[in-house]
């Protein structure tokens, strides 16, 4: 098989692949941004008092998280044009990528929220403290060590999800892979390519998420 | 100090305040006992609008809690609070404990409250635990952190809410002793307790509840030796043999 693996075309095509290597790091860079203030926010209403906002985040979280990611980025691809709004693959494939993660983040942070007890929020009210003194100390830096090694699991799985806008004719890793299959025939040689690089994104964050872990979970016991 | 007049709260459906009557004034220990459920913890919380009330007036430092307008910050600032489960920042060492509200809501500077955390962690016995953080102290020694910061803010009035029930039997003495030695220096307490020697020693007053009400007042000695009310009685007989 090794002797059959054509390593020139690879070579030949690898400017291809870094192009696409760039615009998959982009684009999941970017969504993540996007992703981190829609799951933040999302998470705000779905945990605030007033039931219509609560309502409203537990609609949005859900649906995402019941329906497939490519149907969602179908949705937006097909849907958003009948609507009369023409927006070009890229920004379509990350407001679907912004979407979706966001709504898992929100869930992510909530969990992070709520892991902190309530007899602490108790106690801090008792003492005066107003909600935002209680956010930025009590809550927010215990909340930030459970949260934070999820959050770049989901970073894990916004770069993989990319993979999905090659459907929609984003240049993406993927779809370079899909582009040298098509142009010379040779699926193993594109597809196997892609595989690698994406292993490559995987090894530069995972230890990320081990420096983060070991940085931001808080002393709680030794 | 506070004055309970016609007190009511509700609880969905639950009655579980009923035309609550009750004075302290400045100065005074006040124990409160009753059974589980029966509205002893929703009592104090209502004093520091931990918990809201449907009916009635409450004041407190000469503010009326009915009032829903009045600045709640303020009041909770100067009222200590200290719960069965100690409730300490786990992340925070015993003195970020202590100094959080003096640095945030007393707007000290850093220095002096740090300054004020350590004399009163030296009042609480733990001089040399400031910076240990809650994981590393006993439950003991926990509550007294708890107590230091309620102590903190130099508030006027310390409510606790079963403070020793969560306590292994041999760390119950160490929390008491504190708890006296503010009553003796005329803290303004409200205590829901059991410790009937710590009611003794140091509480000008016990009241008994049972299901939301009010049902006896009286002093210690003549409370736990001879109640007037049937229910008293069979409380007092039961954490007698407990
Ligand atoms: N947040 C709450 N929601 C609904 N019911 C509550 C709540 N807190 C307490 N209760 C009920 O109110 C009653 C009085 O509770 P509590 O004041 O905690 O009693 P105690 O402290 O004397 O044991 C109990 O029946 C309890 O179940
Ligand atoms: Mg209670």
């Amino acid at each position: 098989m090794i002797t059959n693996f054509n390593f020139r075309v690879v070579w030949e095509y690898m400017p291809l692949f870094m192009q696409g290597l760039r615009n998959t790091f982009l684009i999941s860079l970017v969504s993540l941004i996007l992703a981190l203030a829609v799951g933040i926010i999302a998470c705000g209403c779905r945990l605030s008092r007033w039931k219509l906002l609560r309502g409203l985040a537990i609609a949005y979280i859900e649906s995402i998280r019941s329906t497939p990611l490519l149907v969602q980025i179908y949705f937006f691809y097909f849907g958003l044009p009948t609507l009369g709004l023409r927006v070009p693959e890229l920004e379509t494939g990350i407001i679907a990528l912004m979407l979706n993660s966001g709504a898992y983040i929100a869930e992510i942070v909530r969990a992070g929220i709520t892991s902190v007890s309530s007899g602490q929020i108790e106690a801090g009210i008792s003492s005066g403290l107003s909600y935002f003194q209680r956010m930025r100390f009590i809550i927010l830096p215990q909340a930030l060590g459970v949260t934070v090694p999820p959050l770049l699991g989901q970073a894990i799985v916004l770069v993989k999800d990319s993979a999905l806008l090659s459907l929609i004719s984003v240049m993406e890793l993927t779809r370079c892979g899909q582009e040298l299959t098509s142009e010379r025939f040779m699926p193993a040689e594109g597809f196997l390519t892609v595989a690698v690089l994406y292993l490559c994104i995987y090894y530069c964050l995972k230890p990320l998420a081990g420096w983060a872990q070991k940085k931001l979970i808080f002393r709680e016991a030794y | 100090m506070i004055e309970f007049k016609n007190v009511n709260k509700w609880f969905g459906k639950l009655h579980v305040l009923r035309d609550i009557n009750l004075e302290v004034p400045a100065g005074e220990v006040l124990v409160i006992c009753g059974p589980s459920g029966s509205g002893k913890s929703t009592l104090i919380r209502c004093i520091n609008r931990l918990e809201k009330f449907q009916k009635g007036e409450l004041y407190v430092d000469g503010q009326p809690l009915h009032d829903h307008s009045i600045n709640l910050t303020k009041l909770r600032a100067d009222i200590g609070f200290v719960f069965q489960q100690f409730h300490l920042y786990p992340h925070m060492t015993a003195l970020q404990n202590v100094t959080l509200a003096p640095i945030n809501v007393r707007k000290m500077n850093r220095d002096e409250a740090e300054e004020l955390g350590r004399r009163m962690l030296a009042r609480v016995g733990l001089s040399d635990k400031a910076d240990a953080y809650p994981a590393q102290l006993s439950g003991g020694q926990q509550q007294r952190v708890a107590i230091a910061r309620g102590l903190a803010m130099s508030p006027k009035i310390m409510l606790f809410d079963e403070p020793t029930s969560a306590l292994d039997p041999e760390m119950i003495g160490e929390v008491l002793d504190v708890m006296i030695q503010l009553a003796e220096e005329g803290m303004t307490m409200c205590v829901v307790t059991h410790e009937m020697g710590f009611a003794r020693q140091v509480a000008h007053r016990v009241i008994f509840m049972d299901e939301g009400q009010l049902v006896e007042t009286g002093k210690p000695d003549a409370f736990f030796d001879n109640p007037e009310t049937e229910r008293a009685a069979q409380f007092i007989s039961k954490i007698l043999t407990h």
